[in-house]
């Protein structure tokens, strides 16, 4: 399968209701596309369905099929929380249609702090977990704790990884950071909010949209591996708490299907929700050895000028991350990396990206995988 | 306590009860715990709705077979330190256990927490639940059957075999059908244990204070383990372990009881009955307009158990960050109980951890949106006539109006309510006392169908100021024609 169109809105805090936002993301990548609705014969939408997101509306896909006038195709929708993007492209990808339109949409800003900290806990286990007080930073906090103490992983080495998707967000007119500069100094006197988490290692909810075309007919950007992998619920339940045994399994059945390793990745966009997790990506997808991702970051391999670009969008962190549009965002930012569109922040080696997209804490991963056909 | 379901061979570990391995069909085995290591901390300073006190901290324990699980904690500790439960040491002890799935297990864990409270083969066993009106169980108006049966299953085990399950429903409710709808008889049935209707119950007088308590005679001869449900209440605030006991006197006490003030003679019953040991259902517990089904379910997942149900109750308005109910507060000023939450002991999960906000009744709450229920701490008679009454009204639009119930409200509840009605004999006599017009006196004596047609009159005319001959004709004929329909089906 080939990606032949992308669109997305700018992250941040928008007025427009979901399916507005879906239409504007969904507009971008047919023009992208250069394709008209007419050719496009199914729709996967990522969507949370929040009870408290203010909209209160569920069958997302008729709404869908309202707005975009289109009655006659299969519109099916997705919900794994945060992969849920990840999870609509993987369904695309693997469906037997020859023109897909995946949408990632959620409204998150306007909802205040501990709604959404509520609303976002819904994804951990209800009796073990939420009843303990464990909201997602409480929940990576925990992670983070046995990654850092284990492998002596050090606060600095979080604090760089702030840093780089920050200033990669700098760069991108669509991330909620765009033009914002944030400096090393603000970082680390950025408020605790689950130690050993401080504000600055945790993403941003926001809003937004995200859309990609799929389809049979050859393109500049080929997807060489697509996998999808679901594991427990519950963090704790795994044996082993610093790695996360979906993200290793997807990536590895990825690289199989496109016939690679990790060292044929160009440049990757990862699942930053907190800084740590980004780390610990780092060698679940097998960038590097276990215990070993921190060099990644101390040596500036992954930022924008080193040899693996990792979250040149900025990132969750700094781009935003508007649950199940995330994604699809991240695939978006491949394309336009691959098209040497990405302006300021555009890299040198863009032949092979990854994307790696996880639901929960390592409940469900999707790990994709482009080849740029297009020179 | 760490549970984890095995399977045979130990290759998988289950988080939720399950009978058989899905893999092998073979057995699975339990794995409790009941010491852990604390492996790590995060201290949390983003409240939710859930978990609104902040900083909290949340643990991670890991117990000798390497499972593990989260538990959140007000207190910081440090990683490497041991967590472990200690048994209350005191008679005045509340457990507080928050339920992971497995009722029979965390019931009995909360048990062997007690201090000192033995079961014997000889043992006479009272379980009293709180069954008021027909709900089903997931409404949480009645006791959960599931913890009924993990009671009985626990006091089985422990060799008990006379037990006897007791209660008198709401007054105006049938017993027997509120415990059928509740899964209550189900739960006696399969367990071949007797199930009593107190109302019909031959009762025994004790005197406490002046007050004369007409007590089932059960309930003075055996064991009791009182089962509320942990509830909000229109009327008193919270129902509980205190308020449970209400319906072991006849329904002439639990008249007086009202008549001469609920929240005064609640204390006194409790200290008249002999000592119990209570279990706070809050499986599910109840928030909102309670106790009945106006309330909404909670999904608390805890069980409170405590031999003081004052403490037991107090424990509960703390959770609920409730203001202290009044009887609650006199029942602690002549000693019914322990209401004094710093001096109760705290054992198993932390009170302080457990809090959240849940929802306090509205006030002068009835089923229909244009008929305020004005309460004057009504018997439950005339309470649960009210709420039927008004439900059986939903639907019908109306002009607002005022029913006043019971006998102890004041001038400034009804002041600048102009569509009175008194409801009952309590608040006539009242509204006369106080010289205050009303547009109706319904009195205890008259049939609920001419009740409901007498308000549904006043309710659908808005000019109406006094019922009139016609109204009253009217309601008899109503009264005569649903019996004569009856009479035929």
């Amino acid at each position: 399968m080939y990606v032949k169109g992308v669109g997305m809105t700018k992250f941040g805090n928008l007025d427009k209701s979901s399916q507005e936002l879906c239409y504007e993301a969904a507009s971008e990548a047919l023009e992208d596309a250069q394709m008209s609705l007419e050719d496009i014969d199914a729709i996967v939408i990522a969507r949370g369905d929040s009870v408290l997101d203010g909209e209160r509306q569920r069958l997302f896909m008729s709404v869908i099929s309202s707005i975009l006038q289109k009655e006659d195709i299969p519109i099916t929708q997705v919900m794994a929380a945060c992969s849920g993007g990840g999870a609509a492209f993987w369904d695309a990808v693997n469906s037997n249609n020859n023109n897909i339109l995946v949408l990632g949409v959620e409204k998150l800003a306007h909802i205040p702090t501990k709604i959404v900290t509520e609303d976002l806990m819904m994804a951990a286990e209800r009796i073990y977990e939420q009843s303990e007080g464990l909201n997602f930073p409480a929940q990576n906090a925990l992670i983070a704790q046995q990654y850092i103490n284990r492998y002596n992983v050090k606060e600095k080495d979080l604090d760089l990884v702030a840093l780089k998707n920050h200033d990669n967000a700098y760069f991108n007119p669509k991330a909620r950071f765009y033009g914002k500069k944030i400096t090393l100094d603000m970082i680390r006197k950025s408020p605790v909010v689950a130690s050993p988490l401080r504000l600055f290692d945790c993403s941003i909810s926001v809003d937004g949209a995200a859309a990609a075309i799929v389809t049979k007919q050859k393109t500049d950007i080929e997807v060489v591996g697509s996998a999808l992998y679901t594991d427990r619920l519950s963090a704790f339940e795994s044996e082993d708490m610093t790695s996360w045994q979906s993200v290793v399994l997807a990536a590895e059945s990825a690289y199989k299907q496109a016939n690679l390793t990790p060292k044929d990745i160009s440049f990757s966009e990862i699942h930053d929700a907190f800084t740590p997790i980004e780390i610990m990506s780092y060698e679940d997808l097998g960038f590097a050895k276990k215990g070993e991702g921190k060099n990644l970051i101390r040596k500036g391999i992954t930022k924008l000028n080193g040899s693996l670009p990792i979250n040149t969008s900025g990132g969750l962190k700094a781009k935003g991350h508007p649950i199940s549009a995330t994604g699809v965002s991240q695939i978006y930012e491949i394309v336009k990396q691959m098209r040497k569109e990405a302006g300021k922040r555009q890299i040198d080696n863009t032949k092979i990206a990854l994307s790696h997209n996880v639901g929960g804490a390592g409940s469900t991963a999707t790990v994709h995988i482009f080849r740029n056909i297009g020179g | 306590m760490i549970i984890r379901w095995v399977s045979e061979d130990g290759k998988r570990k289950w988080l939720y009860p399950i009978e058989k391995d899905i893999y092998s069909h073979g057995k699975i085995i339990k794995q409790v715990s009941h010491k852990a290591k604390i492996i790590g901390i995060t201290k949390v300073n983003i409240p939710s709705p859930l978990h609104p006190i902040i900083p909290y901290y949340v643990m991670l324990l890991e117990d000798e077979y390497g499972n593990r699980l989260p538990k959140k904690t007000m207190k910081s500790r440090k990683i490497g330190d041991v967590y472990e439960i200690k048994p209350a040491t005191s008679n005045g002890a509340v457990i507080i256990t928050k339920i992971k799935y497995d009722i029979n297990a965390y019931l009995k864990e909360s048990l062997n927490l007690l201090n000192s409270y033995d079961l014997n083969d000889d043992d006479k066993i009272l379980i009293k639940p709180s069954i008021i009106e027909p709900a089903h169980p997931y409404q949480s108006v009645n006791t959960n059957p599931k913890i009924l049966d993990a009671i009985i299953c626990h006091l089985k085990e422990k060799g008990v075999k006379d037990i006897i399950v007791a209660e008198q429903s709401m007054l105006g409710n049938d017993t027997i059908a509120s415990s059928k709808k509740a899964g209550i008889l189900d739960v006696c049935k399969k367990h071949d244990v007797q199930f009593v209707d107190l109302s019909k119950s031959n009762f025994i007088e004790k005197i406490h204070d002046d007050f004369k308590f007409n007590i089932a005679k059960e309930v003075l001869e055996r064991k009791i383990i009182n089962v509320p449900v942990m509830k909000t209440h229109t009327q008193i605030g919270i129902s509980g372990a205190m308020e449970n006991m209400i319906r072991v006197v006849d329904e002439k006490t639990q008249k007086e009881m009202y008549t001469h003030d609920i929240e005064k003679t609640l204390p006194k019953l409790i200290k008249t009955l002999p000592g119990f040991l209570s279990i706070g259902d809050t499986t599910i517990g109840m928030h909102g307009n309670g106790p009945t089904y106006l309330g909404e379910p909670a999904f608390l997942n805890m069980i409170f158990v405590s031999k003081d149900p004052v403490a037991l109750d107090t424990v509960f308005t703390e959770i609920g960050i409730f203001e202290m109910p009044n009887y609650i507060k006199i029942a602690g000023i002549i000693g019914a109980g322990n209401n004094i939450t710093k001096d109760i002991e705290i054992v198993g999960d932390e009170l302080e951890a457990s809090k959240f906000h849940l929802k306090i009744p509205e006030k002068n709450i009835s089923a229909h949106p244009n008929i305020e229920l004005i309460d004057g701490k009504a018997n439950p008679y005339i309470f649960n006539s009210a709420l039927k009454s008004t439900a059986k009204l939903v639907g019908l639009l109306g002009s607002k109006m005022q029913l006043v119930i019971g006998s102890h409200f004041t001038e400034d509840m009804v002041k600048g309510k102009n569509r009175l009605v008194a409801y009952g004999n309590d608040a006539i006599k009242k509204i006369k006392d106080l010289g205050l017009n009303v547009v109706a006196e319904i009195p205890d004596d008259i049939d609920d169908i001419e009740k409901l047609m007498l308000i549904k009159s006043i309710l659908e005319n808005p000019d109406k100021t006094k019922l009139d001959a016609k109204d009253k004709l009217f309601s008899k004929i109503g009264k005569i024609g649903t019996k004569l329909k009856q009479s035929l089906n």
